[in-house]
Parts: structure tokens; C-alpha cells; sequence
């Protein structure tokens, strides 16, 4: 029997003005039915192309080389009937961000009916009916139906579409990213019904993704691409703990499991890390350099509703010392962050910085701001597209009007955030930069004012993950040369592990665990804890097996 | 460290014109534009002011086209072609003096509007509004006349009237900027608004201005012509509106001296369609929105 899909020689190059490039090169792929197949890379390693490849979903530009058997038959022979009635009926696709590949003013129920009407003669009342059945399979209510998308939260979006993708009931089902959106519990229940539907009916499915341990927890067999090749296929659990390809362990080590005492304080780095300083621990009962007593921040939402974002929140920031602010999105984290750096007034409480209150006039903020530094999640919005990197850098010293050497103070911060040769970066753009070094810059900005405590948000979601241990350890080595403090705030708690002291769980504007590394992630005491390390797609068991 | 910065200027305006050259309407308005102003500060060096004095005119009332006047003459005997000549220098600095004052004050309001979130946004956007659905030529028309006649009463008239559009553009703009997280970085740096607005909002909004500006130059020459056709303009200088209401006036409409209307109505025509062009090839090329839809 031939398997459900078989890639040979598959290679895809896109003609963008003149240019060729190629995306893909020479992949040999093959799924039986009832198999998962996981195919891992960072973002530009081709996984996507492949994936839109299996339907001719590619656009215009691209030429695509090779054989694609769907079921033994070549899709890229399939007249233009033939393919429309493979698309959806026996192979349909899962799209990267279900908040974009809905449509916004039509009932989800009838987009979800909209692939069987199209391939099928059901009557109408038939075709309701299997839309009940599908929002079912996917644990929605049936009244769901009638929402529209913006209705519905992120996950439940993402359920409606794999209720879309088995719509007419496919043999083969391809997700792209379904699960980079969402937090780590909505996650779990996502790859928790892709598994079923595979257990059950016997479906293929390709999972793509760049979160290896996603792959490891889901997918029998593992394809690592990279620059446009499988550099590396095997089955899952021995692609995750013998990786044979350079690569393949920088994606496995950009993801560390919590508990496993190798990746604790060592973040994936090619530069060997500094050791430990000789100071005298932080004292943990000393209030923090900067404190948060009570502070409540609220808003309006567009009904006049009252938001309590934080809601009277009590933390430490000691000198010498990494804090990490876990928890899901809309739990309040980022707001907590603007309210201590004072770009966002609370509503109650008080924020202290080295024992004396943070003020709220504009000269007062001022004055603290050189103490305490913003690191933004997304470095390429984060930088003014028009400034150089010299005067990103020089932005805060000439703000603050810092006399003496300009030029060697953005040397030195540039060199402080591992820019090297500083010189060489001076004068370019930020869009001339990748997105590592465009945090560096970001990074060296803030370093440029010599503060003592580092406000991070999400310094690393938008980073390859090749990228991100680089970044994680360069925040480690500034706290172990500069005795840097820093509040790094995540929803990963795979980077606590990697480099913070203590850990702050925070859950709907408060905090509901907070105390060093490895009393919080290791014996949770707090429920919602325990629920955000159950979903982590490793597990603790694999931790366990180890023998933590 | 102002050499990359003055470089990648450089660099920019050059890709910039390289661009505009390719949009053959703005390049054709250019250089229509060009040839007028260059012939309108000419114009005292090749032409004879004395031409313009009622009382030294040398031919006789609506004479039509010849050899010794290529245009005709008015109703006093002077030269058609020599008013329109010095008329378009009057047009011109009417036009370019409101729109100086009328962008000025867009942009100031715009920006401020959308910086300052707040009471000074919520009252300066209800002052725009109120500008807004005011027929600002009948506003423009009242000031000109209670205030005393002259060019610069013109430009007044016209600027104060015409700067809600801007505003409105260089408020959405700058609201577009200020969501950012460049901003947000800049504040967390400690910028105050001055640095915020100088360094980061103008210099992203300015391009834009700049587009706009030269779609107000041609509806400010427009207004100008009006007022002055309603007889609000400046009696003792020439221009293009005033030549077409002493046309009307003096009943050489009804006599046919088609060659005393023309030439006015066919400047105002030539020097707005110019404009436009030049304006609208601009925004093409500057706004990245427009270009992308091509």
C-alpha cells in the first residue's frame, strides 16, 4: 500500500524581482495513515512552504519541483478540478493564527459548513447537523455556531478551525503553527484534540512547528528543516534526546525541560557564561531595589466595565538578582510592567526604588527612568525605523544630557550587549540587522543609561529560537558582571528555569505563587501553577525520569 | 556622526526622485510649475511695470489679438498677455503664503491633538470640527471683508480657513506613529514630549505635509482667485481673480472679448492641474499606503 503522502525530491523556489530563491531543496517525506509526522524549523527554514506545497496553495511566484503523492496520485499533475476536489475532502490545512484566517463578519457555523456545502449534496438540514456533530468532536457547544469569531477566545478559534479542517472528513490534515498563539494551557488541550482525531479516525497528520518539544510530545516521527532541507528525521523521542544535527540541538536546547538541572542558569550559548561572582547572596528578606507595595491598576473597557489588570500586587526586585513574571496573556503582566517603570499610573498602591518612592511628576520620572530600563518584546517595532543604530543608542545618554564622550559611551554599550566589533554596527539600520541583533541594540539603548534594574518584556517571543538562548544568556551575564537586576516577564516557563532566581506567578492581575526557581516550579504549591506545568508539552515526566 | 545620517538622507532623496521621475503627470506638472515661477520672478526684469499703469496705457479698450499685443487689450488699453504675466506673481504668493500658514497650523494642531490625549485633544478636535463643516469660503469672505483690503488680508482669510484637512491628516498619522512601541521605548528612556514629537512623530509625519502641501498650494490659488473675483482682493495690485471680475464688470463678456477671459480663467486652469499633479504624484511616493495598492 502506498503511504497517504509522499514528498520525493520536493524543492520550491520563489522569483521575487529577478532574484531566485530557493525555499526548499530536496525533501523526501513520507505518512502512513494513523501516523503524526512533526516537521520542526525557524521562521524562513521553508516548513511552510512545504506544507502550502501538498495543495498547490503556493503563490504565483513560486516553481515547485519534484513529486508531491497524495494517495499515489501527483498533485502537481492534478488538473484544476481534480485539485479542488482533493483540496479539503482528502487533505485540508489547519492555518498559522486563527485569528486571521476566519472571517470576521460571517457566524463560524457557516464557515464551517461552508467546505461541506461545497463538496457535498447534503440537505440542509444534514449539513447543520454535522456542524453540531464537528463543534462537538472539538468540545464546543453547539449555540457556539451562531458566534462570530471575535466572540470567541483564541483557543475556541483555533478548535473552529480544526472543526473546519475535518469537515469532510480528510484523510490527511496538515497544521501549520496551530498552537504559537496561544498559551501553554490552551495549547495542551489543542494538540490533546489533534492527537485524538488521529487516534480515532485514523487520519494522518503534519505538524509544523518551531517549539521542538510541542513535536516531542505529539508527533511519533520528527523532521528538522533547515535553510530549506531536512537536515535531520527520526523518531521523536530520539530526535529530542540524541540529536545528531548542529541544528536540531539548538532547537532542542532553545526549549529546556523545567527540572532538568543541565539547563538550569545555562541558557543555550555559544560563548562560554561567566561564573558565579563571589557577592554575598541578596538578601532575602531586604526589601527589593525596586518594590511594588499594593499597586492596582484598572481600566474601563468599552462597556464601562471596571478591568482590575493588577490587582493589588506585592513584589521584590533585589539588586543582583533575576526575577521572572510568569503568566498567560491578559493576566495582567505587561501592565504590572508599565506601572513600575511609571509608564502607567497606578491606581492604587506605590512603587519604591531603593527605599523611596517612584515619583509620578515628569522631572521625578525622569530622574528614576535612568535607573530603570525597558526591554521590549519586539525588537523590530521597538527600534524608530529611521535612526541608526548610533542614534538609537545615543537616544537615552542624549536625553539625559550625559556630557563626556558619546561615541565611547555607545561603543561601550554596544559592547556591553555583545555587539562586536562595535564600530561596525554604528551606522546601519535597524532593518539591516537580524532580529538577535536588533534586541542587542534595544538591549544596548537601555544599557547606555547605566541603570541598575532591566524591565524585560517577552525579550524573547519574537526571536528564533537559535536567537533566544543567546539573549537569555547575555541577560545572565549582565546580572553576573554588572550585578544588573532584572524583571523578566514571560509566559515561558521554560526561560525561568534557564535564568531567573525567583519566579512571581501572576493569575488574572494577581500573584498567586511567588519564591525562588526551584520551590516554585519544582513543588508547586498553588493550582494554577500546577496547571501551567502540567500543559508544558514535556512534562514534568521526562524531568522525573531522570531522576530530579 | 551627522555623515551616515546626512548620507542616508541623501540616499533617500534620490531614491525618492528616482521614483517621482517615473510618474510622468507629476513630472509634466513639475516642470509646468517650474516655468512659471521662474517667469514670474522674472517678470520685473523682462517686462515694463509701466505697462500695468491705467493711465500710461498705450492701446485702445478691448482691442483683440495682433501683432503688437499677442493677446489683446482690457477695457483701459493695457496688455492682456502683461496682467497675466504679473497676475500669476500675485497668485502665486497668495497661494504659497496661505498654504505656509494654513500647513503651519494643521500640522501644530494635528500633532498636538494626537499627542496630548485629553482635554487639549477633546477641545482642539471640536475647534477643527467647527472649521470643518464651516463653509470656509463664506468665513473667508466675511474676514476679507471686515478686515482692511490687501493681499495679506487674503492670505489670512485663506489660511485661518483652510487648515482643518491638514489636521485632521497629520492627527491620524501621528496617532498611527505614536502607537509604536518605538515610542514606548523612548518614553521608558525618558523622553519628554518635546523629544518625543521632534525626534520620532516629525520627522515620520513631515513627508506627508509635504504631499498635502502641495494640494493646498493649489486650492489656496483657487480661494485667492475667488475672493478676488468677488472683488475682497487687493484693488491696486493685479491678479488673475481680479482681471476676471473687471472682465465681468466692465461688460466685456457681453462685448466678446473672449481673449480678455481666457488667459486668466486658462492660468488658474494650468497652475492648479500642475499642482495637483505634482501633489498627488508626491503622495504616491511618499504615502506607503497608496503604493501599495498599485
Amino acid at each position: 500500500m502506498s503511504p497517504l503522502l509522499e514528498l520525493r525530491d520536493l524543492g520550491v523556489t520563489y522569483s521575487t524581482g529577478g532574484d531566485e530563491v530557493e525555499a526548499v531543496r530536496d525533501v523526501n517525506l513520507a505518512l502512513e495513515p494513523g501516523e503524526t509526522l512533526g516537521i520542526a524549523g525557524e521562521s524562513g527554514s521553508g516548513k511552510s512552504t512545504v506544507a502550502l506545497s501538498v495543495l498547490r496553495l503556493l503563490p504565483k511566484s513560486a516553481k515547485v519541483s519534484g513529486e508531491i503523492l497524495l494517495d499515489g496520485e501527483d498533485v502537481t499533475t492534478m488538473r484544476w478540478g481534480r485539485l479542488r476536489a482533493v483540496r479539503w475532502s482528502s487533505a485540508s490545512v489547519v492555518f498559522q493564527g486563527a485569528m486571521h484566517a476566519l472571517n470576521p463578519v460571517r457566524r463560524v457555523g457557516e464557515q464551517i459548513a461552508e467546505p461541506i456545502r461545497l463538496h457535498t449534496d447534503l440537505p440542509e438540514a444534514k449539513v447543520r447537523a454535522r456542524v453540531t456533530e464537528l463543534l462537538d468532536q472539538v468540545d464546543l457547544p453547539p449555540a457556539k455556531a451562531r458566534s462570530y469569531p471575535h466572540e470567541l477566545s483564541g483557543g475556541q478559534k483555533q478548535r473552529v478551525m480544526i472543526a473546519m479542517a475535518v469537515a469532510c472528513e480528510p484523510r490527511l490534515i496538515l497544521a501549520d503553527e496551530p498552537t504559537t498563539a496561544l498559551d501553554v494551557i490552551v495549547q495542551a488541550q489543542v494538540l490533546a484534540l489533534l492527537g485524538e482525531l488521529v487516534a480515532e479516525r485514523g487520519i494522518g497528520l503534519v505538524l509544523i512547528t518551531h517549539d521542538l518539544s510541542v513535536l516531542a510530545a505529539t508527533c511519533r516521527r520528527i523532521a528538522v528543516m533547515y535553510r530549506g532541507e531536512v537536515v535531520e528525521e527520526g523518531p521523536g523521542d530520539e530526535v529530542m534526546a540524541r540529536p545528531r544535527h548542529e541544528h536540531t540541538r539548538a532547537l532542542a536546547a532553545a526549549f529546556p525541560t523545567v527540572g532538568d538541572p543541565a539547563s538550569r542558569f545555562a541558557p543555550a550559548t555559544t560563548n562560554p557564561l561567566p561564573p558565579e561572582p563571589d557577592r554575598a547572596a541578596p538578601d532575602a528578606e531586604a526589601p527589593g531595589l525596586l518594590a511594588a507595595r499594593d499597586l492596582k491598576v484598572t481600566f474601563r473597557d468599552r462597556h464601562g466595565e471596571v478591568v482590575h489588570a493588577v490587582a493589588g500586587v506585592d513584589l521584590d526586585v533585589r539588586r543582583d538578582e533575576i526575577v521572572a513574571l510568569v503568566g498567560q496573556s491578559g493576566s495582567g503582566k505587561t501592565t504590572l510592567a508599565r506601572a513600575l517603570l511609571g509608564l502607567q499610573r497606578p491606581t492604587a498602591g506605590s512603587v519604591f526604588y531603593d527605599g523611596r518612592l517612584v515619583p509620578t511628576s515628569s522631572a521625578g520620572l525622569k530622574e528614576y527612568r535612568r535607573q530603570a530600563q525597558l526591554v521590549l518584546q519586539d525588537p523590530t517595532s521597538a527600534l524608530n525605523p529611521r535612526h541608526t543604530v548610533y542614534e538609537a543608542v545615543a537616544e537615552g545618554p542624549r536625553i539625559h544630557g550625559i556630557t563626556g564622550d558619546e561615541r565611547s559611551l555607545v561603543l561601550e554599550a554596544l559592547t556591553a550587549a555583545e555587539l562586536r566589533p562595535a564600530e561596525t554596527y554604528l551606522s546601519r539600520l535597524p532593518h539591516e540587522l537580524s532580529g538577535g541583533q536588533r534586541q542587542r541594540v534595544v538591549i544596548a539603548g537601555a544599557l547606555a543609561l547605566r541603570p541598575s534594574v532591566l524591565v524585560a518584556d517577552e525579550p524573547v517571543t519574537s526571536l528564533d529560537a537559535s536567537v533566544r538562548g543567546e539573549i537569555l544568556a547575555l541577560l545572565l551575564r549582565l546580572r553576573r558582571e554588572l550585578a544588573l537586576a532584572a524583571l523578566v516577564i514571560t509566559h515561558d516557563l521554560g526561560l525561568a528555569w534557564n535564568i531567573a532566581d525567583r519566579v512571581a506567578v501572576m493569575y488574572r492581575g494577581e500573584l498567586v505563587e511567588v519564591g525562588p526557581v526551584e520551590q516554585v516550579l519544582l513543588e508547586p504549591r498553588h493550582e494554577y501553577t500546577k496547571s501551567l506545568l502540567a500543559a508544558l508539552p514535556t512534562g514534568m515526566a521526562r524531568a522525573f525520569e531522570r531522576g530530579v | 556622526m551627522t555623515s551616515p545620517a546626512w548620507q542616508r538622507r541623501r540616499t533617500a532623496a534620490t531614491d525618492l526622485w528616482r521614483e517621482f521621475r517615473g510618474n510622468r503627470g507629476g513630472l509634466a506638472g513639475l516642470c509646468v510649475l517650474a516655468a512659471i515661477v521662474v517667469l514670474a520672478v522674472l517678470a520685473p526684469l523682462i517686462t515694463d511695470e509701466s505697462g500695468l499703469d491705467v493711465i500710461s496705457a498705450t492701446g485702445t479698450p478691448l482691442q483683440p489679438p495682433s501683432g503688437e499685443y499677442w493677446l489683446g487689450t482690457d477695457v483701459d488699453g493695457r496688455s492682456v498677455l502683461l496682467l497675466t504675466f504679473w497676475g500669476a506673481r500675485v497668485s502665486l504668493l497668495v497661494g504659497f503664503a496661505a498654504t505656509v500658514l494654513s500647513v503651519f497650523i494643521g500640522t501644530l494642531v494635528g500633532i498636538v491633538a494626537a499627542h496630548f490625549q485629553g482635554w487639549p485633544s477633546a477641545v482642539l478636535l471640536r475647534v477643527t470640527d467647527f472649521f470643518l463643516v464651516l463653509p470656509s469660503l463664506v468665513l473667508a469672505i466675511a474676514l476679507s471683508s471686515v478686515l482692511t483690503k490687501g493681499i495679506w488680508t487674503i492670505v489670512l482669510a485663506i489660511g485661518v480657513t483652510s487648515w482643518p484637512s491638514t489636521a485632521r491628516l497629520v492627527r491620524a498619522q501621528t496617532l498611527t506613529i505614536e502607537s509604536r512601541p518605538y515610542i514606548e521605548r523612548a518614553k521608558a528612556l525618558g523622553g519628554g514630549h518635546a523629544h518625543l514629537i521632534g525626534k520620532h512623530v516629525l520627522p515620520a509625519v513631515l513627508p506627508l505635509v509635504l504631499a498635502n502641501t502641495t494640494l493646498v498650494v493649489g486650492s489656496s490659488i483657487i480661494a485667492e482667485s475667488t475672493l478676488s473675483f468677488l472683488g475682497l482682493g487687493d484693488p491696486t495690485s493685479v491678479s488673475w481673480g481680479s482681471m476676471l471680475q473687471t472682465a465681468l464688470s466692465s461688460g466685456a463678456v457681453t462685448a466678446g472679448a473672449w481673449w480678455y477671459l481666457l488667459p486668466p480663467g486658462l492660468a488658474i486652469v494650468v497652475i492648479v492641474l500642475s499642482f495637483t499633479l505634482v501633489g498627488r504624484a508626491l503622495e504616491t511616493v511618499l504615502n506607503p499606503r497608496l503604493k501599495a495598492g498599485r
